[in-house]
């Protein structure tokens, strides 16, 4: 995988999570901002999709295929459904499903890297 | 007891919290039972009672999912048996594989109260109870 990458979807996944975290704590419900910012999470999360298929295209996949590719095609579906669920809970609580989501992409992505290396 | 019922926090089942804690459930669902899918598909000859084990927990998540997310009591009622069983089956296989590690030769969700998953199959569950203790329904509304 490409490291900078990888290093690029925690930060960005990361600092979605602190900002409707911080809204969480703030009573708010999500707002433009945050939708935004997991737009962002998401749009990093294809370009690894694509770079991802087309190294495993090219010869150059790990070993245990099934299980990286049902990673990174979960991984991407995090962010959509966090927003979708999240938006259409209009207190607090919506910011906290739009942080949780957030959170869930490092791990993913960790993961994604541990299957990769085998 | 007979508390008004505008003293009740305004919590309602369905919804706030609850909606989290469904998300959360369901993406844990998701990803257990893809896992023990895929270990009963390829090498369910290996470890049989764990693999089903995890299929098991899976499936309980998911329906305390649909418990958490939808109102009304029978959905509450679902939610509190599903946590419970969860809660129970979690310390119970913990346990068990903590002092018998041959009874289980492969990993289930629910192994040393789940390590394998962060030690969330433990959390989850007294989160869900505490929830629905928190926001139980009224009993004459």
């Amino acid at each position: 995988m490409v490291d900078g990458l990888v290093i690029a979807i925690t930060i960005a996944a990361l600092l979605a999570a602190a900002f409707s975290a911080l809204m969480a704590v703030l009573d708010r419900p999500p707002q433009l901002g945050q939708l935004i910012s997991l737009g962002v999470v998401e749009a990093l999360l294809v370009v690894q999709l694509v770079v991802a298929l087309s190294r495993i295209f090219t010869g150059d996949g790990p070993q245990d295929l099934a299980t990286f590719v049902g990673y990174l095609l979960t991984v991407v579906l995090i962010p959509p459904l966090a927003a979708l669920l999240g938006w259409f809970e209009r207190t607090r609580w919506g910011s906290t499903i739009m942080a949780v989501g957030c959170l869930v992409v490092p791990v993913l992505v960790v993961r994604l890297q541990q299957v990769w290396h085998g | 007891m007979a508390e008004p019922s505008v003293a009740r926090a305004p919590w309602r089942a369905g919804s706030g919290p609850g909606r989290v804690l469904a998300v959360v459930y369901a993406f844990f669902a998701l990803a257990a039972g893809a896992r023990a899918g895929w270990q009963i598909a390829t090498r369910f000859e290996e470890a049989p009672t764990a693999y089903a084990l995890s299929a098991l927990a899976a499936a309980i998540y998911l329906v305390a999912a649909i418990g958490l997310a939808r109102p009304g009591t029978g959905s509450y009622t679902l939610a509190m048996v599903c946590c419970t069983i969860e809660l129970v089956g979690v310390l119970a296989v913990g346990t068990v594989s903590v002092l018998l590690p041959e009874a289980f030769p492969r990993a289930t969700v629910w192994s040393d109260y789940g390590i394998g998953y962060g030690f969330v199959p433990l959390v989850l569950p007294v989160l869900g109870l505490l929830w629905l203790w928190r926001a139980r329904p009224l009993r004459h509304a």
